[in-house]
């Protein structure tokens, strides 16, 4: 249940920067091409409507903002002043390592329920009745984005539901480091993209800058 | 959350407690201060349990809201979303992106192993190469968060693998990264204009002599640190082996052709540049260089996310405590503080610099300047100093207040990228943000390094 | 004495433009003449709310009033404001205060009730002249020419009407890629040309008074008829006289705009002949019979005999 679950929070943020970001590509190329004046291809793409490219692509990002600080938390990507808190005994630094994570799922469950609040009186509220057939004239019926003509409170719902999610990541995280002691962090000894490369120090990469230079392993297109 | 640093002593108890009763002290003496002092000390209190800093932030400002004030808190809420809902913020997660692929594809090995053979042999010369692209980049870019990834995913692996300390790189391309906003285009230097009615032209001209000014002192800086620490220099390339390498890399440096070219071209905007990128560099990655295999790019999109996520998560909260802070009429207050006093151009200059240093620890730019140069301006205007050097040294001001903490975003991008703590971070852009202050008096009391230029070309 | 009843009025434009002098005005009316029973915060420059945020605020009872431009009612749901969008509605001032001072604008602002807003007055931004780095004169002038718009679909239709891209852009990107050539040309009243600095990097501008800008000042319903009726009736007067206020510096700021554009000497003024003016206002109509299904046709007929409209 749980592996299904970061599963489709992993899906749903990767799907997300990558369909966003081939949206304003093709945004581009298309604007580029309209300006051309080739006959035919011209009209065929004036008549070809992408200005709600840009509106879209805020919403996919703002998505995989709420949704990826929620796999942030499992993957402690979070930054933090750690200044005092590594300096303190061990057994005080789980105290202040609990209150921090009770902070967060104070935080995300709060703004989960007014956001849910918000989200239900702008609009939800009023489709919902809506719908059923009810009577909606104490109501208002929520507004739509500008662009796309979408009810706001779909696309705003990313903050209750991307809140909540990360609040029970808080709570997990905090389960989990009571009974193992474990946080989880980057490794901060490790950067990105040479994991492949062991550390050395700097005569060894002096030295192995020597041995590879211009025609080692890595040169060249492979 | 927080991780031990090497070689930081850990406190016995009763130390433990010592510190704790006197920061409990402190924060208790700034809480008396008023309402401005009840959210610093709640925002200290808050940070120092090691908590993300975007917690903390949201927290102080729900938190007062909830007993110090009657802003419905679904404003809050609604501001989570809004706060972010704009599409220069996503030229972030485009540069995250295109950067990723460019280290995973191989393109940032090949650029380094060029820039290397070009300047290795100099005292820090990866360094200094760092800084020299982080001035090109910030041609194209409009930020500098931004910058700071394009430049720094790319550079700071290479620094740590040739044998720099990780530390002396994150400093360098953190502080150089802030190039973004003053070398032109700069997002921040427009939302100047407009709050105060000046010439985006002219601002984007008088940044052009002080971005390039800095980026030298930048550099110089980084050259004498690698001299007195005796960091690696590589051995003098010859000029087969560095065409070698520049034929090599040509599709990584093509990248800078294409968003160079494209933006002043006009195919695209900057933040569209950012999205191209990214499309260019996964096609270099996976098809030119081949070194991205198909089932890695789920992967590299995963992480590329999920930093960007974490990065527009601060911006939010940090959005939402400058709207605390307005809120409050805390920025109004120390304008009224400096117009009430009659202060003459030099010190009024002064008390600028420090009020706007001060806004620089706990807001982003675009609020500073939204807020402060409307109320500044005038005063300004009245003391005869010149419009565009007011923008400028406003600018300049900003990048400081980008590169410390609690709220500077080149800090957290580069976190992001280092993987290292902000405190150790912190430590780390120490030189180089002593170097960006003094910078920033010479700018100050030096009007015509900013005024030169635009005036040359008739503005 | 009793704590003053606060008016927080928010909006997202620069103090000393048209709207943020009188909503400073406004202000200043208000708080003399209730004598201190009514306290009115402005806040300009978008410090609390954005753009995007402020009419929930407004509904949310954060902010009590708001002067957001007219285009920002359609995507609350009343789409019947696009009305003010369609380009050549109206030939000049004359017309157009026929509508929005005459029962056809009380009419729309009623529209707004149930969504717990209140309609107090429109205040004028002005008539949009073009711009480009060519000069507009014949419609076939815009074929393929990209420009930018404020995002609506009225004004998408209009560019496309002419044969042009319409292209959406953020705010802080437009004057660079005006510069680049991202976009060809945009749409300002003169004012806004002028203090967003675009006549710097655009050669020519017709002076085709095409479209309308404006603003509706709105409160929250429920706050205004919950004030004293005594403090209702002055603020009401107020606010009156406040919108004579702001049509007049609208008119003369964008009288003065175009006088400096002129004399900076970066950008062309270009006047159309009034065949040409006509030519635009035939083919643009069809931006007319495509939105007539949106905006009500209601709504358009009775502007329509307000002013009298005819494209042929
Ligand atoms: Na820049
Ligand atoms: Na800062």
């Amino acid at each position: 249940m749980m592996k299904y679950l970061d599963h489709l929070e992993e899906i749903i943020i990767t799907f997300l920067i990558g369909a966003a970001t081939a949206i304003i590509a093709v945004a581009v190329v298309h604007r580029y091409l309209s300006g051309l004046p080739i006959p035919g291809l011209q009209d065929w793409l004036l008549g070809i409507n992408l200005s709600w490219a840009q509106e879209l692509c805020i919403y996919m990002f703002v998505w995989m903002a709420k949704f990826g600080a929620a796999y942030g938390v499992r993957s402690g990507i979070h930054v933090g002043v750690d200044v005092l808190v590594t300096r303190l005994p061990d057994s005080w630094r789980k105290t202040t390592v609990i209150i921090a994570i009770m902070g967060g799922a104070l935080f995300t469950g709060l703004i989960g329920t007014l956001g849910a609040k918000f989200v239900w009186e702008n609009g939800l509220h009023y489709a919902l009745l809506n719908k059923l057939g009810m009577d909606v004239t104490e109501l208002f019926e929520g507004p739509i984005t500008p662009d796309l003509e979408w009810p706001t409170w779909i696309v705003y719902s990313a903050v209750p539901l991307g809140s909540y999610l990360m609040c029970f990541r808080f709570l997990q995280v905090g389960w989990a480091f009571l009974h193992t002691g474990e946080l989880p962090h980057h490794d901060h000894t490790h950067v990105d993209g040479i994991e492949e490369i062991p550390a050395m120090d700097s005569t060894q990469a002096l030295e192995e800058y020597e041995v590879h230079k211009f025609n080692g392993k890595d040169g060249g297109a492979k | 959350m927080s991780s031990a640093v090497a070689g930081w002593e850990q406190f016995s108890k009763k130390k433990a407690a010592t510190w704790l009763a006197g920061i409990a002290v402190v924060l208790g003496l700034i809480a008396t201060l008023g309402s401005t002092g009840i959210v610093f000390a709640l925002l200290l209190a808050l940070m120092l349990t090691g908590m993300p800093i975007s917690i903390a932030l949201g927290l102080t400002v729900l938190t007062f809201l909830f007993f110090f004030s009657e802003v419905p808190t679904e404003a809050v809420a609604m501001k989570l979303f809004t706060g972010i809902e704009k599409f220069e913020i996503m030229a972030i997660p485009f540069f995250i992106l295109a950067g990723n692929f460019l280290t995973h594809g191989g393109v940032a090995k090949r650029m380094i192993k060029f820039a290397t053979s070009m300047v290795g042999h100099w005292h820090g010369g990866l360094a200094l190469a760092g800084v020299m692209a982080c001035a090109l980049f910030a041609a194209v870019s409009g930020s500098s968060p931004a910058t700071v990834v394009a430049i720094g995913s790319v550079m700071l692996p290479a620094m740590v693998r040739a044998g720099f300390p990780k530390r002396f790189g994150a400093g360098v391309i953190t502080t150089s990264g802030s190039l973004g906003i003053l070398i032109p285009p700069s997002i921040p230097m427009v939302i100047y204009c407009v709050a105060t009615n000046s010439s985006v032209g002219a601002m984007f001209m008088g940044g052009v002599i002080p971005g390039l000014m800095l980026a030298t002192l930048l550099g110089l800086v980084s050259w004498w640190k690698a001299k007195k620490a005796n960091y690696p220099r590589m051995q003098k390339a010859t000029w087969g082996e560095r065409f070698k390498a520049f034929r090599e890399s040509i599709w990584g440096l093509l990248l800078i052709v294409i968003v160079l070219g494209g933006i002043y071209s006009g195919l695209f905007t900057p933040t569209e540049a950012a999205a191209m990128s990214a499309v260019y560099a996964f096609i270099i990655a996976v098809f030119v260089y081949r070194d991205v295999p198909f089932k890695k790019i789920p992967k590299v999109l995963l992480d590329s996310a999920s930093m960007s996520a974490m990065l527009l998560y601060i911006i939010t909260n940090a959005v939402l405590f400058s709207f605390l802070m307005t809120h409050e009429q805390i920025p109004q207050l120390m304008a009224d503080w400096i117009l009430a006093h009659n202060l003459g151009v030099v010190s009024f200059l002064l008390v600028t610099n420090v009020l706007l240093l001060l806004a620089g620890n706990v807001m982003e730019p675009s609020s500073i300047i939204l807020i402060l140069a409307p109320i500044l301006f005038p005063v300004a205007m009245q003391l005869g100093i010149d419009p565009i050097h007011f923008g400028v040294l406003i600018t300049v001001n900003m990048e400081v207040g980008m590169c410390h903490p609690p709220v500077g975003l080149n800090l957290y991008v580069a976190s992001g990228i280092t993987k290292m703590g902000i405190s150790e971070l912190t430590v780390a852009v120490w030189p180089w943000l002593m170097a960006m202050l003094g910078f920033m008096l010479l700018v100050t009391y030096v009007p015509s390094i900013s005024l030169w230029l635009p005036k040359a070309l008739g503005y | 004495a009793p704590a003053p009843i606060v008016i927080k009025f928010s909006h997202v434009v620069a103090q000393h433009t048209p709207k943020g002098q009188a909503a400073d005005y406004f202000k200043k009316l208000a708080e003399e003449r209730t004598k201190g029973r009514v306290k009115v915060e402005v806040y300009p420059n978008s410090q609390l709310y954005k753009d995007k945020e402020e009419m929930e605020a407004l509904q949310l009872g954060a902010v009590q009033m708001l002067a957001p431009s007219l285009a920002k009612f359609a995507p609350l749901g009343v789409k019947e404001f696009e009305v003010f969008d369609l380009p050549f509605i109206f030939d000049n001032y004359q017309e157009l205060h026929k509508v929005t001072q005459g029962p056809v604008g009380a009419k729309l602002l009623k529209k707004l009730e149930p969504k717990g807003i209140l309609g107090l007055a429109y205040w004028d931004n002005g008539f949009k002249v073009m711009s480009a780095n060519k000069p507009l004169k014949a419609v076939s002038d815009f074929r393929g020419q990209k420009m930018r718009i404020q995002s609506s679909k009225v004004l998408d239709s209009q560019m496309r009407a002419v044969g042009a891209m319409p292209q959406v852009l953020a705010f802080s990107e437009v004057y660079q890629a005006l510069q680049t050539g991202v976009v060809n040309g945009t749409e300002n009243p003169p004012s806004n040309l002028y203090t967003q600095k675009m006549h710097e990097v655009q050669k020519y501008v017709t002076l085709s008074d095409h479209g309308y800008l404006g603003y509706a000042v709105i409160v929250n319903k429920k706050f205004w008829q919950g004030l004293p009726a005594d403090v209702r009736t002055i603020l009401e007067g107020c606010m009156k006289d406040a919108t004579k206020y702001a049509n007049d510096i609208a008119k003369k700021d964008n009288e003065e705009a175009l006088a400096a554009v002129k004399k900076s000497g970066r950008s062309q003024l270009i006047s159309l002949t009034p065949q040409e003016r006509a030519a635009w206002k035939k083919a643009m109509d069809k931006a007319h019979k495509d939105n007539m299904g949106r905006i009500g046709a209601d709504i358009v007929k009775e502007v329509y005999a307000a002013t009298g409209y005819n494209p042929s």
